[in-house]
Parts: structure tokens; C-alpha cells; sequence
């Protein structure tokens, strides 16, 4: 029996031993193959992949932004399955949004969440030195620039995070700056990035110097600070980097990227499926097939979730002539009267509203399926900034400062392009009108008229002195411990 | 002490050879089941004269010749029987178990004590009454045995798992008690590989004692034992075999084609669209449900084998069990093959071993479930005036309503195949050092290997259908564009994956027992307990699979052109935890009884700030009858217990504590996907666990010696839950891959009482009759959130609907928040003159309440709403009967819980979509409805989540009822058979319920706060058995 004791107690203290002395060791565990936030940063490749994850909330940010640019205007509806679908741009169409809006939370969640990828980069661009690393820098600026220029047109002032990561008690202590510090910010990035950006970048998609110049030139025009909107524009359009392309047609298929109008584009991709649980981690644009056909069944276009619908009014500001009409609204039923057997093609009317109108800009097109679902993942880029639009805003600029022959040449070259004859430039409301026209369905048209005091007039519903601006989402405010006021009005 | 016994021995030995007048009595011992009983100690009462019986359970003893000596037979576990030998040379004796609960052991974490001197809340349930329900899972069979655990249903399918809650939801987070079979781990989804049938006993720590288990005690802890042999028993070997069908017990009311057809029209007229039939007697059309439910059969097999000899006992089985779904078929199928052994030997004198190896086989295919775009979600609402297939024999294409597919179709495109193999063991080596310590060095692993395949074959459900994977209905795959102009097929694709899963257990401790004095009891248990996990997995997807076919789906069979489109990923964690913990235990004159308990856990889960806690624990008893002035003669036993202490739940993603670059930063570059990294979650270094306080007072007692009565009150307070707040957005956690920190914030209190009352007849008679019943009601309300955050969004209600369920202070967890209504406007009057303005109302819509009295109802926030009910019951029951006359034995379990909702969540608000059969009420003008709003396509405010689709989910239900006959032995026992008893037997039969939905017994299925949402649930199938126990 004895013999037991000792290999008992010798195995007992044995692993005892190895347990107790090994304790601090065992509770140890690292993860496996993940890198940790505080010891990045160091090579020429942790700085190009931070950069990537900086781009990416472009992607994110680009669908409200284009929705809310407009459906808060008179261009189009919300449409959908029904009122309760998206509810938040159901009340942003009626002019009846509060601080609860889940579509303006996540416009403030999520150009936050890109603000503070630029700044993980800013806050670390000392760590190492490299060749290149100035135009990484210099885009992490840009990406900046873009996310606070969205943030300060929807919300006014917003708190200003700069080169840094906030912990909880810091946010809560961080105040809304006034617009004007949010816009000497971004003027400031943008400059920045300016000197060091080149025309051209051998990668497609990455921000160029003309991108940088064009957005700065719109946060000027913004401010009304029109002849630095014009040196900007005019850099731009002296460049000879852009040209308009030659059939407006041709603007918004996936075959047409990336071509001398594209000034800055937001790049997808279909070849990564996705799902609505999560439609900031998509690679593709939702936005063409929510604004697909509802249960469409035909050729040339593809199903899907028919939102963000023209109004009458837009349809109506065309000239009948004006081939544009047809390339921006899609009058559904003459469409489908139109074809060969229009009876074999079918539709559904979304109980979300119907104008018998669609966004034929961007819309789900055969041909232009992305991988499933694909209804979020079109790979169509949305054209953020088309060379059009700068010389839209260079017309402006050159108008308000008196150069109006400079901006009737503009806007001419517009309608030749598009096909209408030449008109003469008399009032700023003649470039309103042209702006509107060339750029409907393309997210501007609510922050235009907001800008150039016009909304109330356009607006069903828009009140004055409040709705210029969205209000700030209240549980943003309840997680600042009430830190912060409401937007005047909500 | 040995000495002692030995010189008293001889010394009458000496006294008994002097006398000689001896007599031999001989005779027989058998056990309750008239099995001979080897090992039976038999003594001369108040001697030291005995001897034991042998292997055939006969024995022989030489007595003096007096007719007033007593004969003693005893053996541990079972009663002590004294037999008056009166003069009689043969005497057979039957032995019975000890059927006083007060001695049964009761397990308690790395010791064992008696019922009598249990300080904590515990209850028990035995294996047989798992085992008589004949289902596939323990959990399931757990529903309404015990007082204070609630077990809810999250799946009806073959293999489905069900909620297990102890004393309520302490948090929205993980609320898994620690369930430990044989020592080792098992979580809800490993319950799949346990049998049932293979379970000794089940023993439940509800209260505070369960600290033992320090930060993983605070959900309670289940401790499961497998069977085992008996000692100096003869082999016994059992066959057990059933065989039932089983088919849905209900199916939902809803619209015939002809009543369709006439609610469309009104329904597309009232909103000013063409009405969509011109004719509308078309008859009844398909009942979608009769295509999908279909009779399915479930059996099991099993045959085992215990026993033992004088040092070593034995009990192993084999067992299989398969089990068909009611939806689906083989598509929802079950099947597993258990293998067990369970040995333990003596490895000396005082060395023991214990072997426990368990092996499981399991195989489980699987349809989507309970969501949108699940099976029975599209088999509500698909239509009524639509043929399953078109006439050229293609499934149809529901076309009208784009989110809804033909569930035929859907079932025989899908191919979800999961199988798991799992080695559970445990080696335990118990050394008794002397009278009063024993040590025990456990080693305990569970290794699994869980394989899935998934098939997603090119289908077409018709023009813009969400789930097509073809580009059209001749099955052409559709193409993708890997560069301009370079297209490829993106074909038939499957996914595999393995993964691995290593639990290893370390348990080192030291039990002491002593009695000073004879009164003074004292026990000790010191121990240390080393954890150690490790998952991980490779998975695949492979494209254009061959023919389509599911018999080339293989990665291995792919024929994707250049493997462009596979894919490949992989994971792996790592969690470890090193505990030490003490319990020491008083009783005085087992009158007193006072247990505390101390236990350090370290985890890997938490950052060197906080890593290592302490978990204290104190319980106490008083056995009042006991006490020599206690005289209350009809109660012969009465105890008051106390226990209070801390416990921890430890259940969040490892890692949670450090911000890792595990975000998702992905950008399209030159037309490629370009991969990024990002700050996934937040950090946070403070981070620690939850911890539980638990107060729980019990008495227990029993009644003429026949009824037990135990009652528990108990108030249990979770602090610093491990929640995930939202945080301010200007931190940036919300990009893709991003995560707010977890942080510990929140608090919830439940309290509940508990009452247990069992009655049992004596058994030995021809009639005998016994019964269980317990109740438990349960208060739970959050009594904290973080600062800034007004409540935490739970489930959803309809399509791109609005919060359904909160987690709110002052509210139960998960309650239902929505809209009040008061009627329905009948007339456009009432309207005009209401005091409360209703945006868009008309005649026939819903009258929604004004909470807060400011004459609008505010759809755009919050301000009007209210709560709406709660998936938490306010009281649960359970009943078991069992009663047997001669050889019939009867049972049944019925299970009943009150005042849990249930929100009706599976009709899509499409113009075309089918309906329930309540609609045909509707209001359609003045006076003619009061409850069910207008049909219309317009848009109103009838849809938004209001009490209209809120239900009371109370039920009834007869969990099972059984009818057995065991054949007479006079008639089996020239087949060499012990025992044959067959029975039938039905599960599910009756439920009794207001609810419109498939089945009330709904779990949380999408995490805590999804509990009572019903997106058209697999409902539990009612089953007909019938089923054989042959013993040998």
C-alpha cells in the first residue's frame, strides 16, 4: 500500500508546483494572429492598410449622404416596402424628423467612425520615416476633410477630434466646436493636402490633387467665400486634367468609370456579397438597388427595393426635350409601354409611395449585378465629385463675383454637352436651374437649396431657421451626458 | 479504533463458541428488482457475529438457538432490514434502496452531502425521470421538473436546444448555467451529444453554494453524473427501445384561397389600386402548411451493461438514437450514437480509480429557422391561389411578393449538414489517507471535432427572388467580371469547415470528515482547478460545383475556373482559468449546520487589472426537528436554511479588454477588394466580470412521513453587468468591424419563490402512488443602466421595423415596448372629435393611446409608448404523477407557465402576402369590428408594433403521458428475462393556449433579448410511442 504514498504525493506536488509557479504565465494568453492597436505603425505597409480602413467608411457614408441630399429635397420620396421601412427618411421627406432618426445617427456614427481612422493614422504619422509617406498623409487629411465637410453640412456644429483617439470620459467632455472651427479644419486638411497631392495617382480610386481642389473650392462656396471657391475651381479646370465626356448617357454605368469627368469617385466593387446586417461592412453600393424596381420583372433593369423615388416636379423641371430627363427619371410604365411584349413585364407598387417615377441614375441594371445579395451590392462607384459639378460651382463662384460671362461659358458647356442649346446666364437662378437639372438624383440638390437659402421655397414642409440643418441624434446627446445643446428648432 | 473493534470481536467469539446450542440459518437476499444481492453484510443484532451473502446472493450464519435474536442485512444505499428469526432456519430477504430523501446524497461541488444536512437551495432530479420523456436532449427533459429553472424551447427541429435560466435572466449576456457532466464542461449546443438515457442523476445548485464555482457559478450550475455499476452485483444487461412518429400539434388559421381572394380585393380597392381577381370563387386553393409538415419518425436503440464485482464496479451502454423532422424530413434531421463507460476500481486498499469515457456521434441537418426567410416565414405567407408547382411541373414563383419563395423549394435547395465527434473523459484517482482525509487528482478532457457542410446548389425561385443564385430559371450561373471584359461563372458552391475544440481540466483536493465527541461534525474541502480551451477552424468555399448536384459537393470536386472566387478562412481562441477555493463545513449534533465557502478564480478573459477574484460564500441550517423541545407530531421534519454569497459570470468574448486591429478596413483600389485593418472593439483594461449577490432563505419539511415540502425565497442582485453600451459615436467605434468597448454598467435584481411539494405512497404495496409538483415565480427588473443610455435595442419588429424589446432600469429584461390601443375608429366622426390627434387616421384603423397626454400621438419617437407585456412568465408549474397497480404503471408531466407574451412577429406587411384567418373579422364599417383594423394597401399606422400583435402566451401542456405493463415474471423467467415491460406512450398531446402562433414555448433564439419574438417557429412536434425495456 505504501508504495502509493510517495508517486501520490510526489505527482501532487509535481503539478502543484508547475500550476502555482506557472500561474501568472498560464493566465497569459495572447491573441493569435491579431496585431494590437498600441504597438502598430511600424512599416511603410501599417500606414498604407490604416489608410485602406480610413477609405473605407467612404463607402458607408455615401449612401445616406445621397439619399438624404435627395429625399429631404423636392426631387424625390422616400418610396419603399412601407412607411415603417426606413422610417427615419420617411420623416425626413415630410420635413417631421426629431432627434430619434436611425439613418441621421448612423451619418453621424459613421463619418466618426472615418474621422477616427484618419486620426489613428495622424495621431501616429512620427512613428517611422519613409519615402511616400507625405501623400499618405496627406490623404488621411482629405479623408478628414470629406467626413467633417458631411458632418458640418448635415449637423452644424460638431465637436472637433483632431489627431487623436478619444476615451468615454474624454468624449464626454469634448464640446460642439462652431462650424466656423469645423470649416477652417477642414479648409486647413485640405490645403495640406493640396501641397503634396499629385494630379494624377497610379492607383484608381486614391484622392488626387484636382479632388482636393474641387472639395475645397465646395467648402468655400459653402461659406460663400466665392473667389476662393473660383481660385480653387479654376486650378482645377486649368489643370486640363478633366473633360466632360461626351455622351451624358454614358455617366453612370459600370462600364463608364474612372474617366476624364471622374474628379473623385467612391470605388466598389460586386465581388463581395453582403447582407443588411451590417451595410457599412459592404463593398458594393446599396444605393442602386434600393433603388431598384420593386419585384421587377423585365428586361434591362433589375428588381429591387424602390426607394428614393423622383417626384413629379423634377420630372416636370426638364424640358421635354432636354435628353437628361429620361437618363435621370425613369417613367416606369412608359418604359415598360415601350418595349416588345410589355405585357410579359411586371412590377409592385411599394406601399412606402409610388410616383410611377425611378432614380434611373442609380439603378440596378442587368449586367450590373453584384454578387448575393444583390441588392447592396452593385458595383457601380457613386461620383462624388464629376467634373460637371465643378463647373457648375465654378459658374457660381465666377457669378457672385462678377464674372458672368465666365460663368455663362460654364454652363453652356453643360448643355452642349448634354444636347440643349446654349441660353444666356442672367441670374444666379439661371445656374441654379442648370445645376439642378445636371445634377438630380446625385445627393446634392437639399444641401444646394439650404445653401443658397432657397429650401423654404422648394420645400413642402421645411421650416425656416430649423431645417437648414438636422438635429443632432438625441441619444448622442444623452451619451455626452447631455453635454451638448439641440439644433434650434428641435 | 480498529484495535478495539477487533479485541471485542474476539472476545465474543470467544462467548458464542462456548455456547452450544448454535443453530444454521441459510437463506436468500435479493434486491428491489428480485435480483439475487451478492456483498449483503448480515449480522447477529447487537453482535459482532455476521457474514455477507455470496455471488448468488445466498448466505448461511450459525446462530445460538435463540428465538429472540434479531438478523441484520444492510448495504450501503439501501435500507437496513432487521428480520426476527423466531425459531426459522431459511429466511429470504428482500432489500430496498433507501427511500428516505432525507439520506440520498446530494452533490455539491467536489464533495457530497445528505439531503438531511444540505445547507443550500439544490434540487435533483433522478435519471429515470429524464429518461421515462424519451427525448433527445437533457435540457428538454428537464422542462418543469424543478422549481426555479426554466427551460424554454429555442427550437422545435431535431437536435434544438433549448434556454436553460436558474432563478431567472441576471443579465442580457450569456445566462448558460455551468453544466458539468462528469466533471467536464458542456455548453447548450454540446448538450446534443449527451444521452439522455445515460444520466444517473441531475443535480442543480440554484443559490448562493454554487460559489464553489466561483465566476462561473453565477447562471447556477448543473451537475450531471452518468450511471454506474453496483458492486458485487452480477452483470445486468438492459435492452430499451421506442419507436414513435411524430407530426405538428397545430397548424395556423389562415386565409383559404376564396377568402383570400375576396380580402385582397377589399384590401386593393380601399387603397384605391385594381382589385386583383375578377372572380373570387376559386376555391380553397393550396394550404401551404399541409405541403411543409409531414409524419416523421424518431427511435432509439440502446442496450447496457453494469454490474460489479468486489472492487470494481462497471456500467457501459451503447445507444442510437435517430429522429426525422416534421418540417423537412431528412433536410431537419437528428441522429447520434452514444458509447459509454463508467468505471471505477480499486486500485489498492486506498487507492480508487474512476473512469468516465463518453463518446458521442452525432449527425444534424438543418433548414433557415425562425427568421425572416425562413421555412414556415414563407410558408405563412405564401398564397393561397397558388399550385405548389406550375402546370409544366416547375415549382411556382409566388410571384407578386418578392421576399417570399416557395417553401417546397426552399427545403429541397437546402443542404445544411453539421456532424460532431466528441471523447469526454475523465480519470480520477481518490486516495484515502486515513478515516478522515481522502485526496482526489482528477483529470478531465472533452475533445471535439465538429464538421459542417453547407450546399447552396443554383436555384431560381422566380424573377427577383432575394434567394436566387442563378441568373434564371434554366439555372445559368451568373457571371462575374474579375477584370474588363473577363467574366466567369460563379456556379453551385459549397462550404466546409472543421473545427476543434479541446477542453482540458486539471482538479487537484483535499476532503477531510471528522466527528469530535460525537457531536462535533467538521469537513473541509481544499482544492486548485486549472482550465485550459482551445477552438479552432478552417473552413472553405468552393465554386461550380458539378451537375449542381449535392453528390459533388466537395471542395475537393470544385471546378472553379482558376479558383478566383474560393475562399478560405480560420480561427482559433484560446481561454484558460486557474481557481483555488476552500469550503469548510460545522455541524453540531447535526442540529447545527453552518458551510463557507472561499474560491479565487484567475481568467484569461480579464486584463491584468482585474484578473483574479474572490468569491465568498456562507449557508447555515437549523434541523428544528431535532431539537428535544420539538414536538409536533405530524411534522417529522422540519429545516431552515440561509445562504448568501458572490458569485461571477465570466461569459464575454475573450480578448474583450485590449483593442485589437480586428475591425474591418476594406477599400476598393484599381477595381480590387483591398484589405485594411481598423480598431475593431474598443478597449477597455478595467474590465471584469459580473457578480452575483444571492440571498435564498428555504424551509424544508415533511409531512406523516409521506410528503416532502420544500420552499425557497431567494433575491438575487447582478451588479457591473458586462454590457456593450452605445458610446458616444465621436469615439469612432461604429465603422465596420467596429465594436463599442465592453464595460461593466448595469445592474438587475431578481427575486422569486419557490415551492416543491412531493407526495409518495408506500411502494411496496399493490397500488402505489406518487407525485411532484413544483411553482416558482420570479420578479425580474433591470434596476440600472449605464449613464447616458436610456435603454439597450433588443429584437425587431416587421421588416426595417423599429425596436420591439428593451433592456430598460425599472422594466423586466426584454420587455415589449410599443404602442397601446383603445379600439378602432368606426367612423370618421369619432375621428374629427377625438381629444387625441391621430396623424392619418381613418375609419377602421387602430385608436392608439396618448401616454403622455398631449393630445397628438407622436409617431417619430417614443413619448407614446408603453410597455406591451414581457416574455418572462409571473409563475411556472410542473406536475409529475406516477402511479402503478400490479404490473401497469402509469405517468404523466404536464407543464404549465402564466402571463409571458409573446410578440406575433411572422406576417409580412405585403399587399399580397396571405393572412391569418382573423382577418376575416376585420372592421369593414361602423360597429362591425372593435379589434382587427381595416385591410387597405395604403400606408397606415395599423402595422407599427402596437398590443395588436402582442398575445398572452400562457399554456398548459401535457408534456408526456405513459401507460406501461411489466409482463409477470413467472411467464418471462423461463426466457432468462428479469424484467420485460413495453409501453406507449405521447409526448406533447394536449396544449392548451390562447396563442395563435405554432407553439408558445418559445426560447430567445437571437440572444436574450429576442426571448418572445416569434418570427414562425419550429414548433416541439407532438409524438406517439411506443417503446420496450427488456432486463436480463
Amino acid at each position: 500500500m505504501k508504495k502509493f504514498i510517495t508517486p501520490t504525493i510526489f505527482l501532487t506536488l509535481l503539478i502543484s508546483g508547475i500550476m502555482f509557479s506557472r500561474c501568472k504565465k498560464f493566465l497569459d494568453v495572447d491573441p493569435a494572429y491579431t496585431q494590437d492597436a498600441e504597438n502598430y505603425f511600424n512599416s511603410p505597409a501599417d500606414y498604407e492598410m490604416a489608410l485602406t480602413g480610413a477609405y473605407d467608411l467612404l463607402q458607408a457614408c455615401s449612401i445616406y449622404s445621397v439619399w438624404i441630399g435627395e429625399i429631404a429635397s423636392d426631387n424625390t420620396i422616400a418610396g419603399g416596402e412601407s412607411v415603417n421601412d426606413t422610417e427615419g427618411l420617411h420623416q425626413i421627406d415630410l420635413m417631421t424628423h426629431g432627434g430619434v432618426n436611425t439613418e441621421l445617427r448612423n451619418v453621424f456614427r459613421w463619418n466618426y467612425a472615418g474621422i477616427s481612422r484618419a486620426n489613428f493614422i495622424l495621431e501616429n504619422k512620427d512613428n517611422i520615416e519613409f519615402t511616400g509617406k507625405d501623400v499618405i498623409i496627406a490623404e488621411a487629411k482629405f479623408l478628414r476633410a470629406l467626413y467633417y465637410f458631411d458632418l458640418v453640412k448635415f449637423f452644424g456644429d460638431v465637436p472637433l477630434v483632431i489627431d487623436k483617439r478619444l476615451g468615454a470620459e474624454e468624449a464626454i467632455q469634448t464640446p460642439r466646436a462652431p462650424s466656423t472651427d469645423v470649416y477652417n479644419q477642414i479648409e486647413s486638411d485640405l490645403q495640406d493636402a493640396i501641397s503634396v497631392l499629385s494630379p494624377t495617382t497610379p492607383i484608381i480610386g486614391r484622392a488626387t490633387k484636382g479632388a482636393a481642389q474641387s472639395i475645397l473650392g465646395k467648402v468655400y462656396l459653402y461659406q460663400n467665400k466665392f473667389s476662393e471657391a473660383a481660385t480653387q475651381f479654376d486650378a482645377v479646370i486649368a489643370s486640363g486634367m478633366y473633360n466632360l465626356i461626351a455622351d451624358y448617357a454614358d455617366l453612370f454605368s459600370v462600364a463608364n468609370e474612372n474617366h476624364s469627368e471622374t474628379v473623385f469617385d467612391v470605388q466598389y466593387s460586386g465581388l463581395e456579397g453582403g447582407g443588411y446586417g451590417c451595410l457599412s461592412c459592404l463593398e458594393g453600393y446599396a444605393g442602386p438597388g434600393f433603388h431598384g424596381i420593386r419585384q421587377y420583372n423585365g428586361p434591362v433593369y433589375g428588381d429591387g427595393n424602390s426607394y428614393n423615388l423622383p417626384t413629379q416636379n423634377l420630372y416636370d423641371a426638364f424640358d421635354p426635350a432636354d435628353p437628361r430627363r429620361d437618363l435621370t427619371v425613369l417613367d416606369i410604365d412608359a418604359f415598360i409601354a415601350a418595349q416588345p411584349s410589355p405585357a410579359d413585364i411586371t412590377y409592385a407598387i411599394g406601399a412606402g409611395g409610388h410616383t410611377g417615377y425611378y432614380n434611373n441614375k442609380y439603378i440596378k441594371r442587368q449586367g450590373e449585378f453584384g454578387l448575393p445579395d444583390n441588392d447592396l451590392t452593385s458595383p457601380v462607384n457613386y461620383r462624388m465629385v464629376r467634373y460637371a459639378d465643378v463647373l457648375l460651382m465654378a459658374a457660381e463662384a465666377h457669378f457672385q463675383t462678377g464674372n458672368v460671362g465666365i460663368a455663362e461659358g460654364f454652363v453652356n458647356e453643360i448643355r452642349i454637352r448634354a444636347g440643349m442649346p446654349t441660353i444666356t446666364v442672367s441670374t444666379l437662378q439661371d445656374i441654379w436651374t442648370e445645376r439642378r437639372l445636371e445634377l438630380a438624383c446625385e445627393g446634392h440638390r437639399f444641401f444646394d437649396l439650404v445653401r443658397t437659402n432657397q429650401a423654404a421655397i422648394h420645400i413642402d414642409g421645411f421650416q425656416a431657421n430649423k431645417n437648414e440643418l438636422f438635429p443632432i441624434p438625441q441619444i448622442e446627446i444623452d451619451l455626452v451626458g447631455g453635454n451638448w445643446t439641440q439644433n434650434t428648432g428641435y | 479504533m480498529k484495535k478495539i473493534l477487533f479485541s471485542s470481536f474476539l472476545l465474543l467469539a470467544t462467548a458464542f463458541s462456548a455456547s452450544s446450542q448454535n443453530m444454521k440459518i441459510t437463506g436468500v437476499v435479493t434486491d428491489e428488482n428480485n435480483d439475487s444481492f451478492p456483498g449483503v453484510t448480515i449480522m447477529v443484532k447487537n453482535t459482532t457475529v455476521g457474514t455477507s451473502s455470496d455471488t448468488s446472493g445466498v448466505y448461511g450464519i450459525e446462530v445460538a438457538n435463540d428465538s429472540n435474536l434479531v438478523l441484520v442485512f444492510s448495504f450501503f444505499g439501501f435500507q437496513d432490514k432487521e428480520i426476527l428469526v423466531a425459531g426459522r432456519t431459511k429466511i429470504n430477504v428482500m432489500l430496498e434502496p433507501v427511500s428516505s430523501a432525507l439520506d440520498e446524497l446530494v452533490v455539491v461541488g467536489y464533495g457530497t452531502t445528505t439531503y438531511k444536512e444540505l445547507t443550500g437551495a439544490t434540487a435533483r432530479v433522478k435519471g429515470e425521470d429524464i429518461e421515462k420523456l424519451n427525448l433527445s436532449r437533457m435540457d428538454q427533459a428537464l422542462q418543469g421538473q424543478i422549481a426555479g429553472v426554466a427551460i424554454n424551447t429555442n427550437s422545435g427541429s431535431p437536435g434544438g436546444s433549448s434556454s436553460i435560466r436558474i432563478r431567472g435572466l441576471s443579465t442580457f449576456g450569456d445566462n448558460d448555467p455551468l453544466i458539468l457532466v462528469d466533471g467536464v464542461v458542456y455548453d447548450s449546443e454540446g448538450l446534443n451529444a449527451l444521452n439522455p438515457s445515460d444520466i444517473k442523476s441531475v443535480n442543480v445548485l440554484k443559490d448562493a453554494t454554487a460559489g464553489i464555482y466561483g465566476v462561473r457559478a453565477a447562471n447556477g450550475v448543473i451537475i450531471v453524473e452518468t450511471k454506474n455499476g453496483r458492486l458485487n452485483s452480477k452483470p445486468k444487461i438492459e435492452f430499451t427501445s421506442y419507436y414513435g412518429m411524430q407530426q405538428t400539434a397545430r397548424k395556423l388559421q389562415l386565409l383559404n384561397a376564396e377568402e383570400y381572394a375576396v380580402i385582397k380585393n377589399e384590401m386593393f380597392a380601399a387603397g384605391n389600386d385594381l382589385m386583383p381577381f375578377n372572380n373570387t370563387a376559386i376555391g380553397v386553393g393550396t394550404n401551404w402548411q399541409d405541403t411543409i409538415f409531414q409524419s416523421a419518425p424518431m427511435e432509439s436503440y440502446g442496450v447496457s451493461i453494469s454490474g460489479g464485482s468486489k472492487t470494481t464496479t462497471y456500467s457501459m451502454g451503447l445507444t442510437y438514437f435517430s429522429q426525422d423532422g416534421i418540417i423537412g424530413g431528412e433536410k431537419s434531421q437528428f441522429e447520434r450514437i452514444n458509447g459509454r463507460l463508467n468505471l471505477s476500481t480499486e486500485l489498492g486498499d486506498k487507492l480508487k480509480l474512476n473512469s468516465v469515457l463518453l463518446f458521442s456521434n452525432d449527425y444534424r441537418t438543418g433548414l433557415p429557422e425562425n427568421g425572416i426567410g425562413s421555412v414556415l416565414y414563407n410558408t405563412i405567407n405564401a398564397f393561397p391561389n397558388e399550385d405548389v408547382r406550375t402546370p409544366d411541373g416547375n415549382y411556382s414563383y409566388l410571384e407578386e411578393v418578392s421576399d417570399i419563395i416557395n417553401p417546397v423549394a426552399q427545403i429541397e435547395n437546402s443542404y445544411n449538414y453539421n456532424w460532431a465527434n466528441k471523447f469526454v473523459g475523465k480519470e480520477e484517482i481518490v486516495y484515502s489517507i486515513n478515516e478522515q482525509f481522502s485526496f482526489t487528482n482528477r483529470f478531465n478532457y472533452n475533445y471535439a471535432i465538429v464538421d459542417s457542410k453547407t450546399f447552396s446548389p443554383l436555384a431560381w425561385y422566380g424573377p427577383g427572388k432575394y434567394a436566387n443564385t442563378a441568373l434564371n430559371a434554366n439555372l445559368d450561373p451568373t457571371l462575374v467580371e474579375l477584370a474588363d471584359g473577363v467574366f466567369i461563372e460563379r456556379g453551385a458552391s459549397v462550404f466546409e469547415q472543421r473545427a476543434t475544440y479541446l477542453d482540458l481540466t486539471f482538479e487537484s483536493f483535499l476532503n477531510y470528515e471528522n466527528t469530535f465527541n460525537e457531536v462535533h461534525k467538521v469537513k473541509g474541502t481544499l482544492g486548485a482547478s486549472a482550465f485550459h480551451r482551445k477552438g479552432q477552424a478552417l473552413n472553405g468555399t468552393a465554386f461550380n460545383i458539378p451537375n449542381n448536384s449535392i453528390e459533388y459537393a466537395d471542395i475537393s470536386a470544385n471546378t472553379a475556373a482558376g479558383g478566383y472566387l474560393n475562399s478560405t478562412g480560420s480561427w482559433e481562441f484560446t481561454e484558460r482559468l486557474l481557481s483555488s477555493f476552500i469550503r469548510m463545513e460545522y455541524g453540531y449534533d447535526s442540529r447545527y449546520l453552518v458551510s463557507a465557502i472561499l474560491r479565487r478564480d484567475g481568467s484569461s478573459k480579464f486584463g491584468p487589472n482585474n484578473r483574479y477574484g474572490y468569491f465568498p460564500t456562507v449557508s447555515g441550517a437549523w434541523l428544528i426537528s431535532d431539537e428535544d423541545f420539538y414536538d409536533v407530531a405530524f411534522i417529522d421534519f422540519l429545516k431552515l436554511r440561509l445562504s448568501y454569497g458572490v458569485s461571477g459570470n465570466d461569459q464575454i468574448a475573450n480578448f474583450a479588454y485590449r483593442a485589437l486591429l480586428n475591425g474591418e478596413g476594406v477599400y476598393v483600389f484599381d477595381d480590387v477588394i483591398t484589405t485594411g485593418v481598423a480598431i475593431g472593439r474598443a478597449g477597455n483594461p478595467d474590465l471584469k466580470w459580473e457578480t452575483t449577490r444571492q440571498f435564498n432563505a428555504g424551509v424544508d419539511l415533511t409531512l406523516l412521513d409521506k410528503l416532502d415540502f420544500t420552499v425557497n425565497y431567494f433575491i438575487k442582485n447582478t451588479f457591473d453587468l458586462l454590457f456593450q453600451p452605445d458610446v458616444s459615436a465621436i469615439i469612432g467605434s461604429y465603422g465596420p468591424g467596429g465594436y463599442p468597448p465592453i464595460v461593466n454598467a448595469g445592474d438587475v435584481s431578481n427575486k422569486g419563490i419557490e415551492l416543491e411539494l412531493g407526495y409518495s405512497s408506500d411502494q411496496s404495496k399493490a397500488f402505489s402512488f406518487s407525485t411532484n409538483l413544483n411553482f416558482s415565480a420570479i420578479n425580474n427588473k433591470v434596476t440600472s443602466v449605464p449613464d447616458g443610455v436610456d435603454y439597450l435595442p433588443g429584437a425587431y419588429f416587421g421588416v426595417g421595423g423599429n425596436v420591439a424589446t428593451r433592456f430598460e432600469e425599472g422594466f423586466a429584461i426584454g420587455y415589449f415596448h410599443g404602442f397601446q390601443t383603445n379600439g378602432i375608429y368606426q367612423t370618421q366622426d369619432e375621428i374629427d372629435a377625438a381629444a387625441v390627434y391621430q396623424e392619418g387616421a381613418q375609419p377602421g384603423d387602430l385608436i392608439f393611446v396618448d401616454q403622455n397626454g398631449d393630445g397628438v400621438i407622436s409617431f417619430n419617437d417614443d413619448s407614446d409608448k408603453t410597455m406591451l407585456g414581457s416574455a418572462i412568465p409571473d409563475f411556472t408549474m410542473g406536475l409529475a404523477i406516477t402511479m402503478r397497480f400490479k404490473g401497469f404503471d402509469f405517468s404523466s408531466n404536464i407543464f404549465a407557465t402564466k402571463g409571458q407574451e409573446i410578440i406575433r412577429n411572422f406576417e409580412r406587411n405585403q399587399p399580397y402576402a396571405n393572412q391569418m384567418a382573423y382577418v376575416l373579422d376585420r372592421w369593414v364599417g361602423p360597429g362591425t369590428s372593435t379589434t382587427v383594423p381595416r385591410v387597405t394597401t395604403e400606408a397606415t399606422r395599423n402595422t407599427v408594433l402596437s398590443d395588436f400583435y402582442v398575445e398572452d402566451g400562457s399554456f398548459i401542456r401535457l408534456r408526456n403521458i405513459q401507460l406501461g405493463y411489466t409482463i409477470p415474471k413467472k411467464y418471462t423467467e423461463k426466457l432468462k428475462i428479469e424484467s420485460f415491460r413495453l409501453y406507449v406512450s405521447a409526448n406533447n398531446l394536449v396544449t392548451l393556449t390562447r396563442y395563435q402562433g405554432f407553439d408558445p414555448d418559445i426560447g430567445p433564439t437571437a440572444g436574450t433579448l429576442s426571448a418572445g419574438v416569434d418570427y414562425g417557429f419550429y414548433p416541439q412536434a407532438r409524438t406517439i410511442m411506443g417503446g420496450l425495456t427488456v432486463k436480463f
